[in-house]
């Protein structure tokens, strides 16, 4: 059926003067691609699902909600009101509320495992460097309108959360005042900030489309990698439609299923989605008793706490975060996939490992032992990256099978 | 090997079943979103607004807002329901049959017509001007005594547009000669009790 | 295959573990785990105590007087909103008379609003253990009345609501189930539409469920043609 549509003369008259079928044929339908591809590749499509649910959420909750930090009665504030009022007297506001808080989660739960592929798989590697690049864009675009977005309820997690990472920013020496005020735009958090929180977390997404293109389009030029790891002839692809069309859209049903459970019967994600403590009206003289980002920005965080020193801490969390565009040219070998290479596949997946163990400090109240334990993932963290050059010079690689 | 034609069958079969879940799915996420545009809860709330008539003294006229929008609300006296006839000739519209804005499904008896309202006494009317919206003055005495040249010399009583100069009686009917084509719009109401009505 | 079913597992394993580190209460006693449920009957009586204790002192300004009757999870007729409303219009919200200013100086704080009190806190069943847990301070330190086992630091500002202190008995059962309705009201009025939200939602999974198996079995044949 799509083969009778791309030949219909109205697609002729259209094709002619934009080429729309010709880049239809070329990047979807008979776009080649690995026939050993594995459900670790469905993450992209997912990706893109999460951001056009989030974008179509969001403008609908746009049309209603106010960002106005200006206090009501009851310690509330204009913008608290407008979220209770989608809540509350908005046909289905509760739905499209509730599909926004969980896709931000969902959005970076797939984006963790589609950048867990691609280091486990080598997919950023040569000639895929800047394609890795463009993704560690995105991961940073994505972690700034998210902080954004958190604010915008005026709760007080969203409040406390502002007030500790722009204080963050602030401790950049020499232009870290400057900063600071750009954000706050004022001399602490309140109502300047949360409207221009909110038309950046608008702007945000929408450059985000337009780096998720170029994104595909730098994958399109170089084509996917696969599981093996090693550069495939054109026999072994296959068209994209309709095997990856139908294994994409089995996939994004699965993930809709999981996600559509979150949203009607779990959608403060046990607390980690929506924290409790922002079912409380922000509050400038009461801070909550333990103050944590949302459970997706709880890694880097983490690192930043294990360093008692705040510039060190920032500066560590900001290398944490810079030195995953670096991976490219750290990493020495020529073998792409962990699945021949026993020592890198160590070092990946104690660096997986560091991730999961520094996000779940970030989350917790700091005890001694916790404190202790960030450290030692934080060493890990770092570890993997001092340590990636000499591993993948020197390792001992396992046989690459010529063909799939 | 299965043959061809029974995969066939069943490829396209499993295709089409996709395909109408498929759509059915997106016109079921597109439920919500359409709706959420519709007008809310609070607004819909906000629809209807009660009023108390024992509030008002005889030939007292308050104006409320429905739907954010004027209500001429008026307590007539027995004098002024008497002087409502024998000026006819002078109204373009006396019996509200000119458009349908201007009549009302509760207009069932003769004298609820030309009194346009459902008791006598209360007086419910939309107080936008027709011609274009102003809202006219309450002039209720007749002649010229209280209003000078504002009014016509046979002034009977009623509003008096400052806008244009439209001319309605004290049942909201257009005089001749006014700009305005039509009698006051009337506005959906009914009695919850013997002095308080339901407006929408 | 093996790999999916491995990363299944080790996904399916951090799920739980979040599930129950999340659940676990943060510290502080056991609380008291009551039936909470929102059936008519329940929330009317949430209502009455809500009206006639709460409001003395709290607000809940996200549910007007209009919704009492709206909801039909509420349902109560016009007079009873006409007898508990008195002089404010229908579509105000549930406003305490007390000001803050006098709250501050009667009491040392503001009492907060209890619109979504049930989502900021350790839920309902939090709320329905304070009720009860208006104790006597075994250090002594703190004074009859303000002594609470689940407030955190167990000083809490607001006078002991259902005389739960020092109880008679023959009330015990009375003043268990003006808790446990006053609970489920505030727990209700907290999200008022997660009935609804939990009718649609079996609806929806279903739909998607019978959606993936019929993509499943799509994707099954389509990829019958490659060798794989």
């Amino acid at each position: 059926m799509i083969e009778r549509m791309l030949n219909s003369d109205l697609a002729k008259w259209l094709d002619d003067r934009s080429k729309i079928v010709q880049m239809t044929r070329a990047h979807l339908t008979d776009y080649p691609t690995p026939k050993n591809l594995n459900y670790m590749w469905s993450f992209g499509s997912l990706a893109l699902t999460v951001l056009i649910l989030q974008i179509l959420s969001g403008i609908f909750l746009s049309m209603f909600y106010k960002p106005s930090a200006v206090a009501t009665i009851g310690g509330y504030s204009v913008a608290f009101d407008s979220v209770e009022r989608i809540m509350r007297d908005i046909n289905f506001g509760w739905l499209i509320r509730y599909m926004h808080a969980v896709g931000a989660s969902a959005f970076f739960f797939v984006i963790y495992l589609h950048l867990g592929r691609g280091m486990y798989y080598g997919s950023y590697k040569k000639p895929r460097e800047l394609l890795w690049v463009i993704g560690v864009v995105i991961l940073l675009i994505m972690q700034g309108s998210a902080f954004f977005g958190y604010l915008l309820p005026w709760g007080q997690m969203s409040y406390w959360g502002a007030i500790v990472i722009t204080n963050l920013f602030g401790s950049i020496p020499v232009v870290g005042d400057f900063i600071l005020q750009l954000l706050r735009g004022g001399f602490g958090v309140g109502d300047p900030t949360i409207n221009r929180f909110f038309s950046l977390h608008f702007l945000l997404p929408l450059v985000l489309v337009a780096i998720v293109v170029i994104h595909i389009h730098a994958l399109h030029t170089v084509h996917s990698n696969n599981p093996e790891g090693i550069d495939i002839s054109k026999k072994d692809t296959i068209p994209f439609h309709p095997y990856f069309t139908v294994k994409d859209a089995l996939g994004v049903g699965i993930f809709l299923t999981i996600y559509a459970y979150f949203v009607f019967f779990n959608p403060t994600g046990w607390g980690l989605f929506i924290e409790p403590d922002n079912f409380s009206p922000a509050n400038g003289f009461q801070t909550p008793s333990h103050i944590a980002p949302v459970w997706y920005l709880t890694p880097w965080y983490s690192i930043l706490r294990a360093f008692p020193d705040k510039l060190i801490g920032v500066m560590a969390m900001g290398l944490s975060l810079g030195l995953l565009f670096l991976i490219p040219w750290l990493d020495r070998g020529t073998v792409r996939s962990a699945r021949y290479r026993p020592m890198y596949r160590k070092l990946v997946v104690l660096f997986f490992i560091a991730v999961l163990v520094l996000g779940y400090c970030g989350h917790s109240a700091p005890t001694e032992a916790l404190k202790l334990i960030g450290r030692i993932a934080t060493a890990v963290y770092f570890a993997f990256f001092i340590l990636l050059p000499f591993v993948s010079k020197h390792e001992k690689t396992l046989p690459v099978p010529k063909e799939i | 090997m299965a043959d061809n034609t029974v995969d066939s069958k069943r490829r396209n079969f499993l295709w089409g079943v996709a395909s109408g879940l498929g759509a059915v799915g997106a016109a079921g996420v597109a439920v919500p979103f359409v709706s959420s545009m519709m007008p809310a809860a609070d607004t819909l709330a906000a629809s209807t607004t009660e009023f108390d008539l024992s509030s008002l003294v005889p030939g007292q006229l308050v104006v409320i807002a429905w739907q954010g929008k004027p209500v001429f609300v008026v307590h007539r006296t027995p004098g002024i329901l008497k002087r409502l006839t024998g000026y006819e000739h002078k109204l373009k519209d006396p019996e509200s049959h000119a458009d349908p804005r201007v009549e009302a499904t509760w207009m069932k008896t003769s004298e609820q017509r030309l009194t346009r309202s459902i008791k006598p006494e209360y007086l419910v009317l939309n107080a936008a001007c027709t011609h274009l919206g102003c809202i006219p003055l309450f002039k209720p005495s007749p002649g010229r005594a209280e209003w000078g040249d504002s009014v016509p010399a046979d002034w009977p009583g009623g509003w008096h547009c400052p806008c244009h100069g439209s001319l309605y009686d004290l049942a909201g009917r257009v005089i001749d000669g006014s700009p305005a084509p039509f009698n006051l719009y009337t506005v959906p109401y009914k009695y919850l009790a013997d002095t308080k009505i339901l407006i929408g | 295959m093996k790999y999916t079913v491995l990363m299944g597992a080790l996904l399916g394993l951090v799920i739980l573990f979040i599930s129950a580190q999340a659940n676990a209460s943060e510290g502080g006693p056991e609380l008291k785990h009551p039936n909470i449920s929102m059936d008519r009957k329940t929330l009317q009586k949430g209502v009455e105590v809500f009206t006639e204790i709460c409001m003395g002192c709290h607000s809940a300004k996200y549910i007007t007087y209009r919704e009492l009757m709206d909801y039909p999870e509420i349902g109560l007729s016009r007079e009873a909103v006409d007898e508990l409303r008195g002089e404010n219009a229908l579509l105000t919200g549930l406003i305490t008379e007390l000001s803050p200013e006098d709250a501050k100086v009667s009491y040392g704080k503001v009492p907060p609003d209890l619109s979504v009190i049930t989502r900021s806190r350790a839920g309902p069943d939090y709320v329905y253990s304070l009720m009860l847990g208006f104790g006597h301070d075994p250090d002594g330190r703190i004074p009859d009345g303000h002594y609470n086992t689940y407030f955190p630091g167990r000083n809490i500002a607001m006078p002991d609501p259902l005389s739960w202190l020092d109880h008679d008995q023959e009330d015990e059962a009375d003043l268990k189930e003006q808790a446990r309705t006053v609970s489920s009201f505030l727990a209700f009025i907290a999200e008022p539409h997660q009935l609804q939200r939990q009718a649609i939602g079996r609806w929806v999974i279903l739909f998607l469920v019978l959606l993936s198996i019929v993509l499943y079995a799509l994707k099954r044949e389509v990829w019958k043609d490659i060798k794989h």
